[in-house]
């Protein structure tokens, strides 16, 4: 008879499979990283640019990443799109503190034809004013919908909190900022940061050497010749801010702070820290708000990198009325890791919980490869993640605890609600 | 091609075997054939209400989340208006836990007062967050009305309103575990590295002695045919007007399914679209718009929506749409344009192939509409749809009378 009380035995995830993608130089400091190792028609590929919000005034950064298919001289932006969609091609453009993203995911037939079409498009954007006009409207139209967004309102102020220090990171997009964008801004921008900055290249699919090749040679002329440099130390304003919304069912809220990358000695085990406290189902956070209390839908930590300092943030969105209730209770569960150790069993659930991610996250070539730029952008290698095997393996419940006694201090939070 | 193993078990628990050799992760994939259509109209947003529930302990596991987090394992499930899913995925050597888990609930809950009681009121703030206090949140608690007057997809997965799911009481909960959870109700994909027999032998070990429940018959009220217009204007504190021109389609087995799918394609997927090129790179009367299938099983939706450019009136709008759509009608897409919009199923068809989870959950849902195997013609169906089949699909379609138009008028 079968005995449904007891859980059937697990075993450790003894080994993970790490794959690094081929590394070709395009310049001695832009880098090509194919990773070829695919198992069907599939490919996508990346073009990082240094061309990030922490460039430029204003939304002048976002601004240029969202008209880059704009035209030129000699096609309109209705017959670039056709070129790729036409090929199948799906394109998305992205935009964060330090990077412009650019990416197409298409079958490997038409991976060349697409890469032509998007080479010529971003060379040679012109900027004509009606389509500029236009996608001013537009991003004006969506921007306002935004600001009726308790959980935009949050996430703008928090910025503006935590990149305090550093005016370049901790600016935000303004209403006024539709209305003074001049076509010689954009032409300015678009030249300093795209044409000349092109800062790496992400190839995955089963493609030919020779077709690596074309992308590394027709890559060069917009790639970096010298580092780009970013910003080092930023501070980030402690205390408390409330963004009103009347009327608001819900309020947002956001708790955090600037802390380290990668590179930073305490990170790993800070990230087993951050796992207990709000990032996975079981987390303290979801615990003690949603499941006991249900104040929220969903409450959750991360830690975010930057190329050299980080962030760590809670956040979530709860009813009104229980705002300050949830504050109380973040307070709360930051002071019980400071001033309780946690117990072997919980910390060993999150280790393997933690594993198990890991095997998640190396899973498939996509995967893979978005592992392995993750460590490329500190200059690591896929070495580092044996090494997290071996932190989280080592890690004890004291060195939670001191790293919350370091980290998790409310004084030092930047805190913001919005509704 | 997708290659599976399908058996039964003699309580009528359907499984499905798709073996992946390059993983070294395993997925559970459950398919519960109960979704929002169940329910009843004074106890809506009960399936989702129960999917939340599904998490809070079942008869012999005191806490669903802990053991699959020692195995290293996460997990997630969605409502639908026709399904309710859950998965686990987990790695391949722990893949005992997710049985043991997922088995135990379909044998029985512990039904607590205080899983309901908290389970009630998260969905409540989900409520809130997803569909009251967002900018345009509550357009498809306004749309299904409009466009379905007796069939039970006239009300959203969330529920009609929040007091359905503030009133839902412990005898209603086990009712409805009762009436839809079992292994007659049920379709169950393995997807790893397995060999068959190893998977049937814990299929077997896990849900063998599961009580088959008894096969739940639907039987909804048919929707009536549309043969009026329906309009509605909602004034909410938006800053821009939207539209939502909602088309009654076929159902999910009809030959025609895909070819509303790519007629949808045709009018609004992307920025080469007809609809995009006309009415906002031509016309510039809006600022976003797009068309989409709401891909249910019986008689679905598809819809035309996006917002307007400030200034324009939703008559100048609305003008502008029928002469576009009617244009449409006239004449049959050049081979050109539908060799394009092929090449763009083919991209994200592959692309969703790529996934294991996608795989095991499109596994269950094929097997829910009758015939598992449908899902290796797919393909070759898209191939096959010509210019003409997208023309008499958008003339039958594309009618006035049977469209509901949904106006959210910026106040």
């Amino acid at each position: 008879m079968l005995d449904r009380t007891i859980q059937p035995e697990l075993k450790a995830i003894d080994k993970i499979e790490f794959i690094a993608p081929i590394e070709y130089k395009i310049t001695p400091v832009v880098s090509l990283y194919h990773m070829k190792d695919v198992p069907n028609e599939t490919t996508r590929f990346d073009l990082y640019f240094d061309a990030g919000k922490c460039r430029g005034k204003n939304a002048m950064a976002s601004f240029v990443n969202g008209l880059l298919l704009s035209g030129t001289k000699n096609k309109t932006s209705i017959e670039i799109n056709n070129e790729i969609n036409g090929k199948g091609g799906f394109y998305e453009s992205g935009i964060s503190q330090e990077n412009s993203v650019i990416s197409v995911y298409s079958l490997r037939e038409n991976v060349l034809d697409i890469f032509h079409t998007l080479k010529d498009a971003i060379r040679n954007v012109s900027f004509i004013e009606k389509e500029v006009l236009e996608f001013l409207s537009d991003r004006k139209q969506g921007f306002n919908i935004s600001l009726q967004k308790v959980n935009y309102l949050a996430q703008r102020a928090f910025q503006e909190e935590l990149f305090h220090s550093n005016e370049n990171y901790s600016k935000t997009t303004q209403l006024s900022d539709f209305d003074n964008v001049s076509i010689q801004d954009l032409k300015e921008f678009h030249a300093e940061f795209y044409l000349k900055g092109l800062a790496k290249v992400v190839v995955v699919g089963d493609l030919d050497e020779e077709i690596i090749q074309q992308f590394i040679d027709e890559s060069k002329e917009f790639a970096l010749t010298t580092k780009p440099q970013y910003a080092q130390n930023i501070q980030n304003n402690v205390g408390l801010k409330h963004i009103d919304k009347t009327n608001a069912l819900q309020s947002a809220v956001r708790v955090g702070r600037i802390l380290f990358n990668k590179n930073h000695p305490d990170y790993l085990d800070f990230l087993v820290l951050n796992t207990i406290l709000g990032d996975y189902f079981g987390s303290r956070l979801m615990s003690n708000i949603r499941e006991e209390k249900g104040y929220t839908y969903g409450i959750g930590t991360m830690v975010a990198e930057l190329n050299n300092v980080g962030y760590f943030m809670v956040a979530t969105e709860v009813g009104s009325d229980v705002k300050d209730a949830t504050l109380r209770e973040i307070k709360y569960e930051f002071d019980r890791l400071k001033t309780e150790l946690v117990t072997s069993e919980e910390l060993e659930l999150v280790k393997n919980y933690m594993l198990g991610q890991l095997l998640k996250s190396a899973d498939g070539p996509y995967a893979m490869t978005d592992l392995f730029i993750s460590v490329e952008l500190h200059d690591l290698d896929l070495e580092f993640y044996n090494k997290a095997i071996l932190a989280l393996n080592n890690i004890s419940v004291e060195r939670i605890q001191e790293l919350a006694i370091k980290y998790l201090n409310w004084e030092d939070m930047s805190i913001v609600t919005a509704g | 091609m997708l290659k599976y193993d399908r058996f039964t078990l003699e309580n009528g628990l359907r499984v499905l075997f798709h073996k992946d050799t390059t993983t070294p992760l395993a997925v559970v994939n459950t398919l519960y054939d109960v979704g929002a259509r169940d329910e009843s109209e004074d106890k809506t947003g009960f399936a989702h209400l129960f999917e939340h529930l599904m998490f809070g302990g079942s008869i012999n596991i005191a806490d669903f989340d802990t053991p699959l987090q020692q195995a290293g394992g996460d997990n997630n499930a969605f409502t639908s208006n026709d399904i309710t899913n859950y998965y686990e995925v987990l790695p391949a050597n722990n893949i005992e836990t997710a049985l043991w888990l997922e088995s135990d609930r379909m044998l029985s809950l512990a039904f607590t007062d205080k899983s309901l009681e908290v389970q009630r009121s998260v969905v409540i703030e989900e409520f809130k967050q997803r569909y009251l206090n967002q900018p345009y949140g509550d357009v498809w608690l306004q749309l299904r009305p409009l466009a379905y007057k007796e069939h039970s997809y006239k009300w959203a997965t969330i529920g009609k309103e929040l007091s359905h799911i503030e009133n839902a009481t412990m005898s209603d909960v086990k009712a409805f575990f009762k009436k839809h959870y079992s292994p007659s109700n049920a379709i169950l994909c393995i997807a790893g590295n397995f060999e068959l027999e190893e998977v049937k032998s814990m299929v077997k070990k896990w849900y063998g002695d599961i009580p088959s429940g008894v096969k739940y018959n639907r039987n909804l009220t048919k929707e009536p045919i549309q043969t009026d217009f329906r309009e509605k204007t909602i004034e909410r504190d938006v800053p821009a007007n939207a539209f939502y021109y909602a088309f009654k389609m076929v159902d999910r087995m009809h030959p025609d399914f895909f070819t509303a799918d790519t007629l949808s394609d045709a009018l609004g997927r992307d920025k080469s679209s007809r609809l995009y090129l006309s009415l906002k790179k031509e016309q510039n009367l809006v600022s976003d718009i797009s068309a989409y299938i709401t891909g249910s099983l019986d008689e679905g939706l598809l819809v035309i929506s996006g917002k307007l450019n400030e200034g324009v009136t939703f008559e100048t709008f609305d003008k502008a749409l029928w002469h576009e759509l009617n244009d449409f009608q006239s004449k049959a897409i050049s081979s050109d344009e539908l060799e394009k919009i092929m090449n763009k199923i083919r991209t994200a068809k592959e692309f969703q192939d790529m996934g294991i989870l996608n795989r095991a959950m499109n596994l269950c849902s094929y097997e829910l509409l009758g015939d598992v195997s449908l899902i290796n013609k797919e393909s070759e169906i898209y191939h096959n749809i010509t210019a003409e089949d997208i023309q008499r699909v958008a003339q039958s379609t594309l009618q006035k009378t049977c469209c509901s138009l949904l106006k959210v008028k910026a106040k």
